[in-house]
């Protein structure tokens, strides 16, 4: 970590990773997990709940912003 | 019988590999403890991956799932991206370390980064107290498997479990511990998988999940969301347990994976294989199991111990006897591949920081392996003591809370020295002192004492990483400067030359 802090993409790597975190932070506070007051829980694609759902868009976050700066920017050659 | 026959040969492939491996090991202390640090990337992600995938994925997880709703896969989501920044941010940095210097427990690294043998102890002896109770839960859940599967004692099965490790860690040390973890992991799999599919094929033929999923909506919706069906998963209770998820990162028998790797290659390449197969795939697999298909197949069960055996139960209902071997199979490979882990890192850190770091200095090689594989007995027969407790009816049965509500926090209390010494040239011996007592202590004590509520008031009633861990990483950074600075000689040998040596290593 001290060596992506060293260098400009592994700062922006950290701070994609962190606001991703904070996002989802955000949407669950903001209830994207809880069922509408008047209404059923939102199902996607019939049966994924939300709390997978927003998981999965989650960790493909972390993967595409990994995929991104270990192959082009990785600073141990 | 043939229930019998086929978990002896399943037995018995586990103790050929374990035997192979003591012939081929080199039988010195760095080879039984650290494999020779020659575990390479798909090794390690088995390794690891079925190291932390105990029985909790196929009963606690699922368990909790089914009764408080899918609120509580954010520990997934957390554990995912802990584990994934273990290997990105602080495994390079430790290996290299521990590389260079010889070290063979995470432990003793951090005993030579702070210059304290009383820090050695504290941190073995928080450890220790947190991860033999964790190994105790394996038996214990295969022990419920034979019990459902054979009708036989709880003790049956754990005493059985018990046995395999003992001589698969004695025997086989770290290298085939990470060997036989593939052949495990791809049992434990097939098992788990196969049985979501064929229990989704027999019980909803016509439209599979979805059809699972729709039948919930209608009679049973509020399972589908947070705060699920009884209210639990409050939204900060849903970010609470995503922290504590997060703190994977600090589950001591993880850590020391990162000091077995071959070359710093593997840290590049390792997250991928966490995100892909373990984020978007493994763990997915008893999330639907607990959260969709079992609510849908065996609406109504309310007790804890009873939703922990939710699976096999559906399983032992709906498919052929047979394959209910099997999945006992596949859960005694979970136990015993995780257990087998935090049992190794357990013998490393009595043999290597408590016998040889305090009592004998001058031990050599070959007695440090002796002593750990004594104390791989030792503690297996000490970690028995929790199937006895709940065979004895004087224990708790919720698997899941175990690992979330006691080891998590009991491993967390390390955190904050583990990162500091790390990554924090200003960390001080002083620093990492304060602040593990202080986070271990509260914790210790917020756990036993409660109020006539039942609420714990020593930790606000809040989740017990929550407020220890603040408390330790403010005493941490607080003490650290106000205490002397490390050495230049410290930071020359923990950060310089770790620096040249990560940047400079074909």
């Amino acid at each position: 970590m001290r060596e992506m802090l060293e260098h400009t993409p592994g700062r922006i790597y950290l701070l994609v990773l962190l606001i991703s975190i904070v996002l989802m932070a955000v949407l669950v506070f903001m209830g994207i997990t809880d069922a509408p007051a008047d209404g059923e829980p939102l199902l996607v694609f019939g049966w994924m709940e939300m709390p997978l759902v927003v998981g999965v868009v989650f960790v493909i976050v972390w993967l595409i912003a990994y995929l991104i700066y270990f192959i082009k920017y990785w600073p141990y050659r | 019988m043939v229930d019998l026959i086929a978990l002896g040969v399943f037995s018995l492939i586990i103790i050929l590999m374990a035997a192979y491996g003591y012939r081929i090991s080199a039988k010195t202390a760095e080879d039984y403890m650290l494999g020779g640090r020659t575990i390479g990337l798909v090794v390690m992600f088995f390794f690891v991956l079925f190291a932390i995938s105990s029985s909790w994925t196929f009963y606690g997880f699922p368990g909790h799932l089914y009764l408080h709703g899918p609120g509580y896969v954010f520990f997934i989501w957390g554990s995912v991206a802990g584990f994934a920044a273990l290997y990105m941010f602080l495994g390079p940095r430790l290996w290299a370390l521990a590389k260079i210097n010889r070290f063979l427990s995470p432990v003793e690294a951090l005993a030579e980064r702070y210059e304290s043998k009383a820090l050695r102890v504290i941190l073995a002896v928080t450890m220790l107290a947190f991860i033999v109770p964790y190994v105790g839960v394996q038996p214990l859940g295969v022990g419920r498997g034979f019990e459902a599967l054979t009708g036989l004692p709880l003790w049956v099965g754990a005493t059985y479990t018990a046995v395999l490790l003992v001589i698969l860690v004695i025997l086989g040390g770290m290298r085939i511990v990470a060997w036989v973890n593939i052949f495990l992991g791809t049992v434990y799999v097939t098992a788990l998988l196969g049985s979501l599919f064929w229990v989704i094929a027999v019980v909803f033929p016509d439209g599979g999940v979805v059809q699972a999923a729709q039948q919930i909506l209608a009679n049973q919706p509020e399972n589908l969301s947070t705060p699920g069906p009884l209210g639990t998963y409050s939204s900060v209770l849903v970010i609470g347990t995503f922290v504590v998820g997060l703190l994977a990162f600090t589950w001591p028998h993880v850590v020391i994976g990162a000091m077995t790797a071959r070359d710093k290659t593997l840290f590049k390449w390792f997250p991928l294989l966490i995100f892909i197969f373990g984020g978007l795939f493994f763990y997915i697999i008893p999330y639907v199991w607990g959260s969709v298909v079992a609510p849908a197949v065996m609406p109504g069960v309310t007790d804890v111990a009873e939703a922990d055996r939710i699976v096999q139960t559906i399983i032992q209902t709906v498919l052929p006897r047979w394959f209910g071997v099997f999945v006992l199979m596949g859960v005694i490979a979970a136990a015993v591949s995780t257990a087998a882990v935090q049992l190794m890192t357990s013998s490393i850190i009595v043999a290597r920081d408590v016998i040889q770091g305090v009592f004998k200095p001058d031990a050599n090689d070959a007695e440090i392996t002796l002593w750990a594989r004594l104390s791989v007995i030792a503690i297996v027969v000490l970690s028995l003591s929790v199937t006895v407790v709940v065979s004895l009816g004087l224990g708790d049965e919720a698997m899941a809370l175990y690992l979330t509500d006691v080891s998590v926090p009991g491993f967390a209390q390390w955190g904050p020295a583990l990162v500091g010494g790390l990554l924090w040239k200003r960390g001080t011996r002083q620093g990492a002192i304060a602040a593990t007592l202080t986070g271990t202590i509260w914790l210790v004590l917020g756990l036993l004492i409660t109020n006539d509520a039942g609420q714990r008031i020593l930790l606000l009633d809040l989740h017990p990483v929550i407020l220890t861990l603040f408390l330790n990483t403010v005493v941490y950074i607080v003490v650290s400067l106000l205490t002397e600075k490390p050495s230049e000689e410290i930071e020359d040998v923990f950060f310089t030359e770790v620096d040249d040596y990560l940047r400079s290593e074909r």
